[in-house]
């Protein structure tokens, strides 16, 4: 029972790290290397809001997440608007970008453990015998709401539909007037959002540190790269199979072997379906 | 007005006579501390800032003497990043170079902090004839069996600080006496993977099974692990009533943070426990680290009163960095400088071959209780009794506070269980 219930929250929270990766390079065909950072980045403003001007936690997570789709969509518009369309590039440009974020947090002092968030809600409970924190249980709950409000969004809206369109076929949708430029940068601010959401949601688990960084990129390229690079539930299956390997792994060879999981599965992925489980392949569809 | 200038001459005089000798010794070359530390950590920066206080003190009480010339110390810090994961060994050693041949080092006091990154500088140390005092987190017993082993080649290392056999003797002893007040004799142990952890670990599980207690299982974890919660059930389902801890890496306080939000009946007690060293770790936790045991390696690095010095050097640091002493690095990084220094002044020089010879002989009461250096193998000779050598110490979080519990004969307060776990 240990195993389906942490591999289950596991599993959701990967996909919660992975799902804004999946979303940016799915609509815009950008590797968002900053990705990872972002995510940390959000983390240390957050707690600053909390921390150094007193605001409201609820009212810093909002806050947040509006600071962060901005970036987002400035990365895009200033810097990687320049080298669309050029794989290496993409990856160089927000690779470095990511590490600048990274590498310029420590410089500015933001390393040790006294950064944490507060879990939204204290305590925990027995869960057919097994201890589950309700931080946890938050990570469930939201991590499905987000997938709900994100086939919502992109089913039933506008902007979720043109995004899809350019999921789909970009000249296509240029054809029928969707400016692929500003909807590849509204897709980067989303994708910042849920990189930051994500940060929200899981960082009070732990603390801020900036290595998570680089785990939360490798986590959410491994997730991408098995699901399908670009397919959505492609990302969300494949988070629930690397997460609940990884469980197995812990319970059965040890903690140790956990992170080699998803760098495995990055291999063997390669090897034997580059496209991954929803690729390129697929139904094109089944990218949105 | 004779009568004033008399006293103006006289106050020029005190002047001179009160201020020369330290500004004459500021005017000499300076001797460069060379210090390889791991700054982004813990046991790095807690180590410069050790380093830096003695140093501060002793230029202003006048700077070394050798041979006659008052020479002051200068401290240039590298970052060895040795501590961050997936940074390789190779990084720590070209700071170590660096400090030897561009920043002219003429001694080595700290780092490299990661044991396998130190012990793959001690071949540097012989190539250049550079003595090197380590002073934290480089807990490997490789150390000294690799000096007694191959003197000649290895003999510019020292350490000042515990060992992890020394350590895992400390603990044992603690775990003693757990054992005889509360009945606890069920371990579980939870390690980072590196070297010192690794081995630490290893050890404590069959000195432990040795002296009957029953060891349910080693989980180990890589270095940035964020989830403890599969390993927290399994030393839960085992029926753990010790949790051993041996991790350096700042994540660890999340392990405390699940152990409490699972009421966990097991005492969390840190061999090695970065997070639960450092005066921060009560609002890390949020007061969900209390009760979390933890060695700090020696004495100085938690309030006691093991010499007249340790409480002189823990108001210092805590004046001068607006902190306390915060890791197993402090207090021994600031009695390296006072070490060395006391061993060039009986050498009188420089040269290593001399100052080897006098710190193979330095006999000094410290922080931490009385420093010396077994000659045959550089390691500090350690002791439960602060008169007869180097004192460790292990505290427990009580009430946001650090105590120190151990050894009884510096101790502070008593252990204590946590409430879920009293029957």
């Amino acid at each position: 029972m240990d195993i389906l219930i942490y591999g289950t929250i596991n599993s959701i929270a990967l996909a919660l790290m992975a799902l804004g990766f999946a979303l940016v390079y799915g609509i815009s065909r950008v590797p968002n290397f900053a990705h990872g950072a972002i995510y940390v980045l959000s983390g240390f403003i957050t707690w600053t809001l909390l921390n150094s001007f007193g605001v409201p936690y609820a009212l810093s997570i909002l806050i947040t997440m509006v600071l962060i789709g901005i970036l987002g969509a400035v990365l895009y518009q200033f810097v990687l608007i320049r080298v669309r369309g050029m794989a290496i590039s993409e990856i160089i440009a927000s690779y470095a970008i990511g590490l600048a974020i990274l590498e310029g947090l420590r410089w500015g002092g933001f390393k040790g453990m006294s950064y944490t968030l507060p879990v939204f809600i204290e305590g925990s409970v027995i869960v057919v015998g097994i201890p589950v924190d309700y931080q946890r249980m938050v990570v469930v709950g939201l991590g499905i709401l987000i997938v709900v409000v994100l086939w919502a969004f992109t089913h039933f809206t506008r902007i979720g539909l043109a995004l899809r369109g350019m999921a789909q076929d970009e000249r296509a949708a240029l054809m029928l007037g969707i400016d692929s430029d500003i909807m590849a940068l509204v897709s980067m601010a989303i994708g910042a959002m849920l990189a930051g959401l994500a940060g929200a949601v899981l960082l009070p688990l732990g603390n801020i540190v900036v290595e998570s960084g680089y785990n939360v990129l490798i986590l959410a390229i491994a997730v991408c790269i098995v699901g399908g690079l670009g397919s959505w539930v492609g990302a969300v299956l494949a988070a629930f199979l690397i997460g609940f390997a990884q469980i197995l792994t812990v319970v059965y060879l040890g903690s140790h072997y956990q992170m080699v999981v998803a760098l495995l599965a990055i291999i063997l992925t390669l090897i034997l379906r580059p496209s991954g489980l929803f690729g390129m392949q697929k139904e094109l569809e089944e990218r949105v | 007005m004779k009568m004033k200038g008399i006293g103006i001459l006289a106050a020029l005089t005190a002047v001179v006579f009160l201020v020369l000798p330290g500004a004459y010794a500021l005017a000499e070359k300076p001797i460069t501390l060379g210090c390889p530390l791991s700054t982004a950590y813990l046991y790095g920066w807690d180590a410069e800032r050790g380093i830096q206080l003695a140093v501060d003190e002793v230029n202003a009480a006048g700077g070394v003497n050798v041979g006659g010339i008052k020479r002051p110390f200068k401290v240039e810090v590298l970052d060895t990043r040795d501590l961050e994961p997936g940074v390789p060994v190779s990084e720590a050693l070209l700071a170590v170079e660096k400090l030897i041949l561009e920043k002219k080092a003429d001694f080595l006091v700290g780092g490299p902090v990661r044991s396998e990154a130190a012990l793959a500088a001690m071949g540097l140390l012989s190539k250049y004839k550079k003595v090197a005092i380590f002073t934290t987190g480089f807990l490997s017993p490789k150390f000294h069996a690799i000096v007694a082993k191959n003197y000649d080649k290895f003999k510019y290392g020292f350490r000042i600080h515990g060992e992890a056999v020394q350590l895992v003797k400390e603990i044992m002893a603690c775990f003693q006496e757990i054992q005889g007040k509360y009945g606890l004799n069920k371990v579980f142990i939870m390690v980072q993977d590196v070297a010192h952890a690794r081995g630490g670990g290893k050890v404590l599980g069959k000195v432990a099974a040795r002296k009957g207690w029953q060891v349910l299982g080693t989980e180990i974890y890589p270095t940035g692990t964020t989830d403890f919660s599969m390993g927290l059930i399994k030393a839960k389902k085992a029926g753990a009533q010790i949790l051993n801890i041996w991790m350096d890496m700042p994540e660890s306080s999340i392990l405390l943070k699940q152990w409490y939000d699972m009421r966990l009946p097991a005492l969390p007690f840190g061999s090695t426990l970065a997070a639960a060293e450092q005066p921060s770790f009560w609002k890390a936790t949020e007061g969900k680290g209390e009760y979390t045991l933890c060695n700090v390696v020696n004495a100085g690095n938690a309030p006691s009163n093991a010499t007249p010095w340790t409480m002189k050097f823990y108001d210092a640091y805590a004046k001068k960095w607006g902190v306390e002493p915060e890791g197993l690095g402090s207090s021994s990084s600031y009695m390296a400088v006072y070490v060395l220094k006391d061993a060039i002044e009986r050498a009188g020089s420089l040269d290593s071959e001399k100052v080897v010879a006098a710190l193979e002989k330095t006999d000094m009461m410290g922080v931490y209780g009385r420093i010396r250096f077994d000659p045959k193998n550089h390691q500090i000779i350690p002791s439960f009794d602060p008169k007869e050598g180097a004192v460790g110490s292990i505290l427990q979080w009580q009430d946001g506070k650090r105590v120190v519990v151990f050894p009884k004969s510096i101790a502070a307060g008593e252990i204590l269980l946590p409430p879920w776990m009293k029957k």
